[in-house]
Formats: C-alpha cells, structure tokens, sequence
C-alpha cells in the first residue's frame, strides 16, 4: 500500500490498482508510432524563423548588427531578450522622435501666429484675414479688406499659407531660425516616417515568413505585437505633416488596413478567408514593393 | 555526448544537439500529450510547441535537474493551457457533462468496461483528471505535477484521491468482478 492509499480500505487500493492498470492500457494509450520527422521540419522551421526575427530589424539598426554579429555566443533566451529589446528601443525612438516633431511643429505654429515679425508679415499680406491686429507699435500696413478675388474664407491661424512652407516661400523679411526649426520639423517627420516604414516591412516580412513556415502561434503572436507597436506610429504618421504628401499618406493608409489585420492575429489558426483576406490586401495594394520604393537607398544603414 | 553536453551546445546554437535532444524525449513528450488531450494532431502540436519552448528557454535550465524533468514541466504546462484553448473551440464541456450523467446512471446492458472507463475519466474535473492520469498512468510524482500546475503536492495528492474515488464510484458495477 502506498502513501496514497494510507486512508482508503484495502478494496479501494485493489480497486484503484485495476483502474490504474486499465487506464494505462486503454485510456488514450499510445498507438502507432510517433510522427518524428512531420515535427522537427516543423518544430527548425519556427526555429529558423525566430532566428530570422532579427534579421529585419538587424537591416534597421546597427546596434542589432552587431547583436547579430554575436549569435554564437548568445543563449536562446538571452537572443530573444534582445531582440524584443531593439525592437522597442526602435518603437520608443520613433514615438520620441515623432513627439520631437510634434512639439517643434507646435512651437513653429504658435511662435508665427505669436511674433510681431509673423504678424508684421501677416498684416502685409493681402490676404490676411481680419482678425489678426498689427502688433503694438508696428507700422500700419493696409487696412484690413476683403480678398482681391472678392472673399476667400477666412483661415485660422494655424491654416494660413504663411505657417506652410508647401504653400508659398516664406517671405525674405522671416527670420533665417524660423526656417530652419521649420525645416528641422519636417526632417524629422521624415525622419519618422522613413522608419515607420522600416519597421512596417519588417513585420510584413516576418508575417510572410510566418505564414509559409507552418504558421507557429507564438511567431504569429509576436507578428501581431510588433504590427501592433507599428500600427500606432502610422496612425500619428497619417494625421501628421508627413502625412500631407498624398502618396506618402495613400501607402499608410494601406499600411494601417493590413496591420491592423495582422493585429487580429491571436496565436490561434488563421482561418483561410482571413488568411485570404490579409494575403490579398497586401498584393492588391502592392504593399511591399511600395514600401521599400518609399525608404530612401541607405536609409537602414544610416 | 551526454546530455549534460547536448544542452551545453543547444545553449550555444547548435541545431544538430537540438535535434539529439529532440530525439531523445520526442515519444514520451507526444504520448503524454496524446494521453492527455486523446488526439494526434493536438499531441503533434502541442509536442511540437514544447520543444520550440524548450529550445528558446534553455538558457534558464541551469542543470540541476535531469533535463527530462524539466522538458516535461514545459509539457504539463504547454498541453494543460492547450488544452484550454481547444476547450474553448470545440465545446468539450457539453461533451463532459454528457458524459457525467453516463457515470451516474444504472447500468446499461451490456457495458463496455474500457468506454465506462474513458467516459468516466473524461468527467472527472479537469484537475482531478490531470492529476491522476499524470500520477497513476504516467508516473510523475506530486512534487512534479504540483510544480507544472501551479499548485502544491499536498493539493496534487487530494485531487488524486478525489480522482480515485470518483472513478470508484463510476466504476462500482465491476467492483466485484476486479476484488474476487
């Protein structure tokens, strides 16, 4: 009698030694034989693929290089600790970088609709609208009026041509650092932008990857993190000044539709029409090709 | 090479120690979870998930314990929260409960020992049935199947004698075959 059977009556223990004999034999007892090989192509393909979860965001970053220059030495875990930790130093890089941009765009808008030099030019303009005074002491320019083409509505502040250098050349009297913070903020916008796009094709690239080596739940789960982490930054991206370029805005609202399709991605089976679904978004819209066309040659490396 | 040495490599990337390992305990990985959860594709899946698992953690197996052990806590754990997953899918509790009211009912003409015995463990409560099937047919010990589900030996060993007096229960028209 075992520990187990301190408490039960002796006919229990026989009792439970017939159940036990019997459950061995006959409750889902092995059978056949053990599908060895169908496993490992599986089991190394998802291998390769963690390990060629690097690889994209090697290509984006340097510092992930020379991770990867270090392979053969690094644990498992340690490998994927680090891959996780360049990917979100990227996502924290580009939600910094944008925020950066956001602020200095910020700061162009309300330094032009502040200064007396950006009101000085405003009052200049014929197309000024009413609201805006002269600042205090400044020369008096022509009276406020209606627009010589007979009544243009009224912009805000934030819409007037003078606070988008797309629109029109900033007036030679504007001083050389308001041009310059302005040109900063578009820099980095594009800045932003170009690796938003990096990081995008990197997930597509795994998605792919995912999908034709067995569709492994934990790869897929992490494809679907990392388009999450991506999906926000192209949301920014589209409402932001990078967003303006028509072609530029068009590839992330492409971009912003197949991502948040691959956000679904819960680790479970795809089912084939959503599998479908995704796979044609992404050749309709010829996503890939468009997105490498959009980052500039040598935008990786530097 | 011993297997102190394969995982040595296995921790230095090598997919050729990966495979020996993987050839060393790949069939009691998939019977366990055959056992468990009673179809091939699931214990191909879940066998498959244990080892991508076990290959992405190996830097945290310090060696203190024989390498199956631990493989086969990473086993526990990948087939139980597996097994969830699909309960989810496939409605399996309306399949339990059909098969409780079996347990509790007169016997039937005729039964077949081995389908009362199935149906019997399969409605047995989730850890009652884990717990006795990993005990008493697959030979883990309390401390073992404590560890893998989050819980202690001294809870491993009521559910099994919880397991053990149900199954008596729906098994008591053959005890008098089974004691004589």
């Amino acid at each position: 009698m075992t520990d187990d059977h301190m408490n039960d009556q002796p006919n229990d223990a026989i009792q439970d030694e017939r159940i036990r004999a019997l459950a061995a034999g006959h409750y889902n007892a092995p059978d056949g034989s053990v599908p060895r090989d169908a496993m490992w192509s599986q089991i190394s393909a998802a291998r390769r693929v963690a390990r060629a979860g690097v690889a994209p965001v090697a290509a984006v970053a340097p510092a992930a290089e020379a991770v990867e220059q270090r392979t053969d030495v690094i644990p498992m875990a340690s490998r994927r600790r680090t891959r996780t930790i360049v990917v979100w130093r990227w996502s924290a890089a580009v939600a910094a970088g944008l925020l950066l941009a956001f602020l200095l765009g910020r700061f162009v808008g309300d330094f032009r609709t502040t200064s007396p030099v950006t009101k000085q030019i405003a009052g200049n303009n014929p197309s000024t609208p009413k609201h805006i005074d002269p600042p205090p002491g400044a020369p008096e320019g022509p009276s406020p009026s209606p627009t010589p083409n007979g009544g243009e509505p009224s912009r805000s502040p934030r819409q007037n041509p003078a606070t988008h250098p797309s629109s029109e050349p900033l007036a030679p009297s504007v001083p050389r650092d308001l041009a310059s913070a302005d040109t900063a903020a578009t820099t980095l916008y594009r800045a932003a932008a170009v690796q938003t796009l990096m990081q995008a094709e990197a997930v597509l690239t795994a998605y792919r990857g995912v999908e034709a080596t067995g569709r492994d739940p934990q790869a897929m789960q992490q494809a679907a993190r990392w388009a999450r982490d991506v999906l926000s930054s192209t949301r920014l991206l589209i409402d932001s000044p990078a967003g303006r370029d028509p072609q530029m805005r068009a590839l992330f609202t492409d971009l912003e539709l197949v991502l948040a399709q691959i956000v679904q991605l819960s680790g479970t089976p795809l089912q084939d029409s959503e599998r479908d679904l995704i796979d044609r978004a992404m050749r309709d819209r010829d996503l890939l090709p468009r997105l490498r066309s959009a980052v500039p040659a040598g935008s990786a490396t530097s | 090479m011993n297997e102190r040495e394969l995982t040595a490599r296995v921790k230095l990337g090598d997919e050729a120690a990966e495979r020996a390992l993987y050839d060393a305990h790949v069939d009691r990985v998939y019977w366990v979870a055959y056992r468990m959860s009673g179809r091939h594709d699931l214990a191909q899946d879940f066998t498959q998930d244990v080892f991508i698992r076990a290959f992405e953690r190996i830097g945290d197996f310090r060696g203190d314990a024989p390498f199956g052990a631990w493989l086969h806590s990473i086993t526990m754990s990948v087939v139980l929260n597996g097994l969830r997953k699909v309960k989810r899918f496939d409605q399996r509790e309306a399949v339990l409960e059909e098969a409780g009211m079996v347990t509790s009912s007169v016997r039937e003409a005729e039964p077949d020992l081995k389908e009362r015995l199935a149906q019997a463990i399969d409605a047995l409560p989730e850890g009652c049935r884990v717990t006795f099937l990993m005990h008493d047919v697959e030979g883990f010990t309390h401390e073992e199947i404590g560890a893998a589900l989050g819980t202690t030996a001294g809870t491993s060993k009521a559910q099994l004698s919880r397991a053990r007096a149900k199954l008596r229960i729906a098994l008591a028209d053959f005890a008098g075959d089974w004691i004589q």
